[in-house]
């Protein structure tokens, strides 16, 4: 479904992505995990060409990614659910969720305000379809950005640090979302720092550190023998 | 005062007065729309329409607005009110662009990356997505341009337009007593303040509200 070849990226004169290889399959539920400037974000990030990688190729459907043919890939593929949310705060939460479906894919107002309320429904959040996102709670708006991928019908979503900005206590309410979403036969993406959850969700957990995918394997072999000098470091840490 | 404000001569300015307020709007309505061409063009533009539009931003904020009334009005030969509203709006678009500008540039960068995730073409999402959050944001600083406006449209009487100043000094000129002249600049500066303190009052409401 999504194939990463010989990425490399570069910022300026930092070497972000080196030489990175990655096939996704179909319903997939990958979660990348590794420490702050890894480059976990800027991989997922190549995914729908919000970063052009600086070499190599990300294929979607056997089609490659391009400058030119993004847009419309990312309008028939994939969706991103971001860390700072990125609601568009002049619009209602169902303004936010009809908008694409309404402008991008010729769905009638009707039908679009109709499944809109389906996914808030789904999201626990119909109560709050004419609520401006700046009155909602973080773990509510982030709720809502995941309602806002949904309604786009999308096979692929992106999740990049979905948790992160979030207040401890709300961070739990997002995952309970995601977890229900893993149920589906969506293929999910996830850069995180939430291990319970790859635990809980994931088929295959990858490791990145210093651009590179160090390790890579189910979440039972992952978490319970890693095989990786700097994977068990990490993990030491983070799990206690 | 009664001989001063006689039917007639109140009806002779509020004449002038509705010139002024034709031209400002007109002036803003324009200025508005092509000062966001030129904002657009300078912050996303190639490099050769980026530097076009900032040629012409520099070149009428770095020269006296006056000096575009007159040549305007005396080398172009077109009416008087299209004549105001065209010298006006040449050097309100530079001002209104610069504007425009900074509430695009107080867009964060996310709700692009947003639009774009979303297969929002760059286009789109400046027209569904950026400008209204932009406008929004810069009502208050485009009517203190208003404000900025209705004063300046005074300057026009120097080229012979008959806006509210310029009726008010041909009236001026029927006076006999310094007492009627007085009590005449009184009242036009007290139209003008009215005017622009209710545009003011409206500017400050604006600010409070999005303050919240």
């Amino acid at each position: 479904m999504i194939r990463v070849e010989n990425v490399n990226k570069f910022f300026g004169d930092v070497h972000v992505l080196k030489d990175v290889n990655l096939t996704v399959e179909e319903g997939e539920k990958l979660v990348i995990i590794g420490p702050s400037g890894s480059g976990k974000s800027t991989l997922i990030r190549c995914m729908n060409y919000l970063e052009e990688p600086t070499s190599g190729k990300v294929y979607i459907d056997d089609v490659e990614l391009t400058h030119k043919n993004k847009t419309e890939m990312a309008r028939k593929c994939s969706s991103m659910v971001f860390q700072q949310f990125n609601l568009y705060p002049h619009m209602t939460v169902l303004g936010n969720l009809t908008l694409a479906p309404i402008k991008l894919q010729g769905v009638p107002k009707e039908k679009a305000i109709e499944d809109a309320y389906g996914y808030l429904e789904r999201v626990g959040l119909r109560h709050k379809a004419d609520a401006y996102p700046q009155n909602l709670s973080g773990g509510q708006q982030q709720r809502v950005a995941i309602a806002r991928a949904l309604a786009t019908k999308q096979k692929i979503i992106l999740f990049d640090e979905p948790t992160s900005a979030l207040d401890p206590e709300m961070v739990q309410e997002v995952l309970d979302v995601m977890v229900e979403l893993s149920k589906e036969n969506i293929t999910m993406i996830c850069v995180t720092h939430e291990m319970g959850f790859a635990r809980q969700v994931a088929d295959r957990v990858i490791f990145m550190d210093g651009g590179t995918i160090i390790e890579s394997g189910t979440p039972d072999h992952f978490f319970e023998n890693p095989q990786n000098e700097r994977t068990k470091s990490f993990l030491s840490k983070i799990l206690r | 005062m009664s001989e001063i404000f006689t039917f007639d001569n109140v009806r002779f300015l509020a004449q002038g007065l509705g010139m002024t307020i034709m031209i400002a709007l007109i002036t803003i309505v324009l200025s508005i729309f092509f000062g966001s061409i030129l904002a657009i063009a300078k912050n996303y533009g190639n490099k050769f329409f980026s530097k076009l539009a900032s040629a012409y931003i520099e070149l009428f904020r770095c020269t006296p607005n006056l000096l575009w009334i007159l040549a305007i009005r005396f080398m172009v030969p077109i009416p008087p009110l299209a004549s105001g509203v065209l010298s006006f709006t040449l050097f309100t678009t530079a001002v209104v662009a610069e504007i425009i500008r900074g509430g695009l540039n107080s867009i964060p960068k996310g709700q692009f990356e947003g639009a774009a995730s979303q297969g929002f073409t760059f286009v789109q999402t400046l027209w569904y997505i950026v400008l209204p959050q932009c406008f929004m944001k810069i009502v208050p600083s485009l009517l203190s341009q208003m404000i900025t406006i209705i004063k300046d449209t005074s300057f026009l009487w120097a080229v012979a337009i008959e806006e509210f100043t310029g009726k008010s000094m041909i009236l001026m000129g029927q006076l006999r007593t310094g007492g009627q002249v007085l009590c005449l600049f009184a009242v036009i500066a007290g139209v003008y303040f009215l005017l622009n303190f209710t545009l003011s009052c409206v500017v400050r409401k604006r600010q409070e509200k999005s303050a919240i």
